[in-house]
């Protein structure tokens, strides 16, 4: 097994989480989960599986959602990462924050950051996403608590298209 | 009383959670998200082994390696043995090991990097033992014993046990011999149903502190004062010594109730004299943990008349206890009742056994042996339909239980609402129109006990007017504690904004059972109201003494007290608030009583840990449209309409989510959801990517309809649990579908794309 804490195992670089530029000295196989919770310091981004399976970790990357546990640190400088943390404008709630309280999408709340990110990156390319879309769209997300019904709600509520 | 059937079917009033905000802001810190300066990573060792004696144990390498700070094996804590219902368990594995996730030994250490390498110094030798890996044969006087011990191992009073049999129960009522010779026709089915397993998207976490002599614990337990119990036994300390905080708890599904790990990172810390994190991979959430949904063969016979009624059921089954009892002995009650089902039947003998194999132990998942009786039942009834050429939905109509009927354990139910379940079910369905030749729909009934157990809680009232519920309550998702903050403020007529909630810290609150049993509601909610009640009556003494008026005409609402009939005559709660902060402080302090169970007549049971007495029973009826690519065997399930009768509804929003999670849930217990092992009884799909849950694309449209009737016994305004009682009949209705497209049942749980085909091909198996 390589020793990763050797000096050429590590790296020094600089991340972009939610337009703030955070140095960070790491190794080389860190996922961008685990820096991102670990040494940022944003809890809001959820690991659940470590295996591309749940959904609970996705962040943006340059606006496209990633598996952040299946995603190399390193890879991730010089682009824009937004978590959960970065969602709200000041202290409004992002319409799809807003949208899965008042629809009831949220229950315990473990795979919510993710889904929003999956939700947000669904939105910013097909802003009025039928239902069948919304459920494809959030596919790589799981849920076990809702059923994803009042999810899919307020996914449409959001993109303010009447439910179908 | 009166019975209302009211259906809700969209768009319920809005309820946004208290802890909504720290949910979708990612602000909510869950117990991964804490750190604590100098906290050390905790590994376990696992046995990896099916069953194995341990020849070696070595752990001089592991303690040696720089950065590990403690290594404990079972001689490095008390000699305890420990289970709720039969003291079967250690924390660590004692001279055997007796399923793969069984913990042998655990590191604490200054990263998880470290502690994995210390693990794996871990020197372990084994001298392989038989493999029990089936239920049925581990019950033949020929098979190994899990437990050759059994017999000197403490157990409860109640409990029937034998060799590998760690619990036996049976329900008898009538005569069964006649029942079955009076009847035109005799139907006998057998199906086996896999284990599976509760899935939270939270994978476990422990983090364990210790300040002197006492302990805080922040864990992800459904069962806070549960977890605290199991600590205050392991490692013999006094519950004043041992502090359990939840911070926000990522969904439990009954997989997280019971005591896990929180005494092993507890003592973890104690050595290392240093802060302990524990987070559970995904891997170790489907191998080690207790609580698991249990696999269950049936052997299920009814006697039936030609007009449809049930003269007669026998019915044999035997659950997969797995290694170690857990909070499973119960379950054999509990089948038994759900394997005779919610039928008006004479003559009942059900058998139920819960059997020791080398299995990750079976535990309490939502509804425990509910769905997989309920499928295995009703799958078998629309056998029996199917004998006397009645349609499946009018046989239920005529046999299933109603306000007044006795059902199969002697019980005489009061208002209860499972026909109006059944009308509604299948006319939410459209069930009885023409569908397509690959479509069917099937339909399923089910019930489900309340838990009327002691809960408590404190309310108080600060100067300022703000209030906080104290609770002992658990909320694992359900919105069950969020909706205690209506019914202390419909008391003192404040809003549900001006309290906050203290939750899910044993410290601070009185006794709660835990978010199990789907109990929250029905007595916490009894315990905030009674706590309540006091403040309301304090509040109305200040209101009295200040406005000069009788204490008796004193109405609190909209955020004042006034003088009935004179509400001009008026004082806001803020300002009483500020006096009695000055004075006789506003403090007020709920118990719940626990409801008697109600009377059995005219049968009995062996093995009775009282489950054949349901306490206001709740009720459904599903009925599923599902579409079935012959060619493939790929069954795809179209629409789910739900109607139960859990009560009156306190929260529709938070009700309908329950029901649509059920749900979807029972669907993939149905169809892709199963526990699979090698020939060693390791687990061979523990990962997402093999066990596949069901997701946002795969989920159909939902229907949910509530029958609101005041049931006798129920908890607060008539309200009985839910969060269990939606899981029971999908996977059953779905099979129904299935059943009627292939032209005989799917006999194997879940009923896999593959199972599918081969029971459309004639394979009976």
């Amino acid at each position: 097994m390589t020793d990763s804490t050797t000096a050429s195992g590590t790296f020094d670089v600089t991340l972009d989480v939610n337009g703030i530029a955070y140095p960070v000295h790491i190794e080389q196989d860190r996922n961008l989960l685990s820096v991102i919770r670990g040494e940022v310091g944003l809890t809001g981004t959820k690991e659940g599986c470590d295996d591309c399976e749940c959904g609970a970790c996705m962040v943006l990357l340059d606006g496209r959602p990633v598996n952040s546990c299946s995603y190399l640190a390193v890879q991730a400088q010089g682009r824009a990462i937004t978590t959960i943390e970065g969602v709200m404008t000041g202290d409004d709630l992002h319409p799809l924050q807003q949208a899965l309280l008042d629809e009831g999408g949220v229950q315990c709340g473990f795979c919510t950051p993710g889904m929003i990110m999956s939700a947000m990156a669904l939105l910013a390319d097909n802003p009025s996403p039928s239902e069948e879309q919304v459920r494809i769209g959030l596919s790589g997300n799981l849920c076990r608590c809702t059923g994803y019904t009042r999810i899919v709600a307020a996914v449409q509520r959001a993109a303010a298209v009447p439910h179908a | 009383m009166t019975a209302t059937t009211t259906a809700i079917t969209t768009s319920p009033p809005r309820f946004v959670r208290a802890d909504g905000p720290d949910k979708v802001t990612g602000s909510g810190r869950y117990t991964a998200d804490l750190s604590l300066t100098g906290v050390l990573a905790a590994k376990f060792r696992y046995a990896n082994i099916g069953h194995a004696r341990i020849v070696r144990l070595d752990v001089t390498a592991a303690r040696a390696m720089p950065g590990v700070f403690a290594v404990l094996t079972a001689d490095d804590v008390p000699d305890v043995r420990f289970g709720p219902f039969v003291q079967d368990r250690t924390l660590f594995a004692r001279d055997v090991v007796r399923f793969e996730g069984e913990i042998v030994a655990a590191v604490a250490a200054v990263n998880a990097v470290v502690a994995q390498r210390a693990v794996d110094a871990i020197v372990v030798e084994y001298e392989p033992l038989p493999v029990i890996n089936d239920i049925e044969a581990a019950l033949s006087v020929e098979s190994a014993l899990v437990h050759p011990d059994w017999q000197s191992y403490g157990a409860a009073d109640a409990l029937v046990r034998d060799r590998n049999d760690a619990s036996f129960a049976s329900i008898t009522k009538g005569d069964v011999g006649a029942g079955m010779a009076a009847a035109d026709h005799i139907i006998e089915s057998r199906y086996v149903a896999d284990g599976c397993h509760a899935v939270p998207i939270e994978p476990r976490a422990v983090v364990a502190q210790w300040e002197g002599n006492k302990v805080t614990i922040w864990t992800t337990t459904q069962v806070p004062f549960d977890a605290r119990a199991g600590v205050c036994e392991t490692l013999q300390l006094p519950t004043n010594r041992v502090r359990i905080i939840v911070p926000h708890l990522g969904g439990g599904f009954g997989g997280k109730c019971g005591f896990h790990y929180e005494a092993h990172i507890a003592a973890l810390a104690r050595v290392a004299k240093r802060p302990v994190r524990l987070v559970f991979t995904r891997r170790e959430e489907f191998i080690a943990p207790d609580r698991r949904r249990e696999s269950i063969v049936f052997n299920i016979e009814t006697g039936v008349l030609d007009d449809g009624t049930i003269t007669a059921r026998r019915a044999w089954l035997a659950m997969d206890n797995g290694a170690y009892t857990a909070d499973a002995a119960f379950f054999s009650q509990l089948a038994a009742m759900h394997t005779a089902g919610p039928y008006r039947i004479p003559n009942v003998q059900v058998e139920a056994h819960l059997v020791y194999t080398n299995h990750q132990p079976s535990g309490s998942v939502r509804a425990p042996t509910a769905p997989q009786a309920c499928w295995a039942l009703e799958s078998h009834t629309d056998e029996v339909a199917a004998a006397v050429g009645i349609d499946p939905v009018e046989f239920r109509r005529r046999n299933a239980v109603d306000t007044g009927a006795v059902g199969p354990s002697g019980q005489t139910y009061g208002e209860i609402g499972l026909q109006q379940c059944i009308d509604l079910a299948a006319g939410g369905a459209g069930y009885g129109q023409p569908l397509p030749d690959d479509e069917a729909i099937g339909v399923a009934i089910g019930w489900w006990p309340s838990f009327s157990v002691p809960s408590g809680a404190y309310i108080k009232i600060d100067g300022d007017g703000a209030g906080q519920i104290i609770t002992g309550a658990q909320e694992c998702g359900t919105g069950s504690v969020m909706t205690l903050r209506d019914l202390a403020a419909d008391e003192l007529g404040m809003k549900p904004e001006d309290f906050e909630l203290v939750y899910q810290d044993t410290a601070v609150a009185p006794y709660d059972m835990g978010a199990t049993g789907s109990q929250t509601l029905l007595n916490n909610g009894r315990a905030v109201i009674a706590a309540a009640g006091q403040v309301a009556e304090q509040l109305k003494k200040l209101a009295a003494d200040h406005l000069e008026a009788a204490e008796a005409d004193i109405v609190l609402a909209d955020g004042h007290a006034y003088v009935a009939g004179t509400p001009a005559t008026t004082v806001s709660l803020v300002e009483l608030a500020g006096i009695a902060a000055g004075g006789q402080l506003l403090i007020g302090h709920g118990s719940s009583t626990p409801a008697e169970a109600p009377p059995l007549a005219g049968s009995s049971c062996v093995g009775d840990l009282g489950m054949a007495a349901f306490v206001a029973p709740q009720f459904s009826c599903h009925a599923v449209r599902v579409k079935l690519d012959r060619d493939t065997g790929v069954a795809r399930v179209l629409h789910v309409s739900a109607a139960h009768d859990s009560g009156i509804i306190i929260n529709p929003i938070g009700a309908h989510g329950q029901v649509e999670g059920a749900v979807m849930m029972g669907i993939g217990q149905a169809l892709s959801e199963g526990t699979t092992y090698d020939d060693q009884a390791r687990q061979r799909n523990a990962a997402l990517l093999e066990y596949k849950l069901q997701t946002c694309a795969d989920a159909p449209p939902i229907l949910v309809q509530f029958v609101e009737i005041f049931t006798p016994d129920a908890g607060p305004r008539g309200a009985k649990g839910l969060a269990e009682a939606p899981n029971i009949a999908t996977a059953a209705a779905i099979s129904n579908a299935l059943a009627k497209l292939i032209g005989r049942p799917v006999r194997q749980l879940p009923m896999t794309a593959e199972r599918v085909w081969n029971t459309i091909q004639g394979d009976a198996s």
